[in-house]
């Protein structure tokens, strides 16, 4: 069983390393790759020294690319597994670990590590969650659960793990724009078994959320409109493997 | 532009013999622009047959004004000029639509592109530190058929 942990980063510098000592420690097993989104500090030196393999996309392509590249790589080069998770620290190795663990027992395709999964709330207990981000939250959460069916609780979690069924998918088709929730239902849509498990998360140690209250409202109208036409969307034969 | 049915009586608005003249030759230029535009590769052929449908119609319209009042006629619209406008105004919101289409088509591209050269230049780079080390990591590198292919 061949495992890649992958960890889209843009100008992560002061977080980055840490991050990587932390999933080394927790899957001294899985291969490292640092998608670097064109970075415009030292966030693919400093993934060097600290022992990942960097893949720099040589301009900013937004999360959702940086993703798909990952996806890709995994795809690729023969893994069996793949885990993602953020580049700022929120999200802890041993976590991703357990997502991983779903994933190579074969009890899902794609499994979502949850900050608001019921059960969660106790585990949680360090993660505080603004409250703009809270309003998208439930609305995001509402209408995805209507979108597919299944109920999930935290939409635009990064911290995500995934076998060969799911590169395959994502590697082919995957939003630029609106990475997170469209993936997620694209993949329910496709047939792919997709678990959501609660897991705690931490306050960011580098950089700062995307999310002005502004931004918040576009981001919402943006991923209602996105949910929508994904509805409508063909469903793809399946690839490959 | 009142949208009312025609009023029984009332003259359609033609249009005059001046506006079909300066239609015409506006209509030439700009069919010889885009010809010289090919000639000089600033544009290519496959997105100047729009551009040259658009030119053969202003063309059209103005050697045939019978067709533009028919069209009118068609639309409920007296002023012929209107129609015109109208037709003019549709055709360049489909030709903006195509550009989104073509522009949504190249972005990918780019990005595909871009993550292909990154995952590329990774493998290369991870090889070299491989070879360089010697006792290679754990997950040693295993090339699947279709990698090979690119």
């Amino acid at each position: 069983m061949r495992t890649l942990v992958f960890i889209p980063a843009w100008n992560e510098e002061a977080s980055i390393a840490e991050v990587i000592g932390d999933v080394r420690k927790y899957l001294p097993e899985a291969d490292l790759l640092v998608v670097d989104d064109g970075s415009a500090d030292a966030t693919a030196e400093r993934a060097r020294e600290a022992g990942a393999t960097v893949a720099s996309l040589p301009f900013n392509q937004g999360l959702g690319a940086a993703l798909q590249t990952g996806y890709l790589y995994a795809l690729r080069n023969g893994y069996d597994a793949c885990a993602h998770l953020d580049a700022d620290g929120q999200h802890p190795a041993e976590e991703v670990a357990r997502l991983l663990a779903e994933v190579t027992a074969d009890r899902a395709d794609l499994v979502i590590g949850s900050r608001y999964h019921a059960g969660a709330e106790a585990v949680s207990g360090d993660y505080r969650p603004t409250f703009s981000r809270r309003i998208g939250t439930s609305v995001f959460r509402f209408f995805l659960t209507l979108a597919t069916r299944q109920r999930f609780t935290d939409t635009t979690s990064g911290m995500r793990a995934a076998n060969r069924r799911v590169m395959a998918l994502f590697s082919q088709h995957y939003s630029p724009d609106f990475a997170e929730i469209e993936s997620l239902q694209l993949a329910v849509r496709q047939g792919l078994r997709v678990e959501e498990l609660p897991v705690r998360m931490l306050e960011r140690t580098g950089g700062s959320s995307f999310l002005t209250p502004l931004r918040s409202a576009f981001f919402i109208f943006k991923g209602l409109v996105v949910l929508l036409v994904g509805q409508f969307r063909p469903r793809q034969a399946e690839p490959e493997r | 532009m009142s949208a009312l049915p025609l009023a029984a009586g009332e003259a359609q608005v033609h249009l005059t013999s001046q506006t079909r003249i300066v239609a015409a030759v506006i209509a030439v230029f700009f069919m010889l622009l885009i010809l010289d535009l090919i000639r000089r590769d600033r544009l290519q052929e496959r997105y100047s047959v729009i551009w040259f449908v658009a030119g053969l119609g202003m063309l059209a319209g103005a050697a045939f004004p019978g067709l533009l009042e028919l069209v009118a006629e068609a639309m409920g619209v007296r002023n012929t000029n209107v129609a015109l406008f109208s037709i003019v105004l549709l055709l360049l919101l489909g030709l903006a639509l195509n550009f989104s289409v073509i522009m949504s088509r190249q972005a990918a591209q780019i990005t595909r592109l871009a993550q292909e050269r990154a995952i590329e230049k990774a493998l290369a780079e991870k090889q070299s530190g491989e070879a360089g080390n010697g006792n290679g990591s754990a997950g040693e590198q295993r090339l699947e058929p279709e990698e090979k292919r690119l």
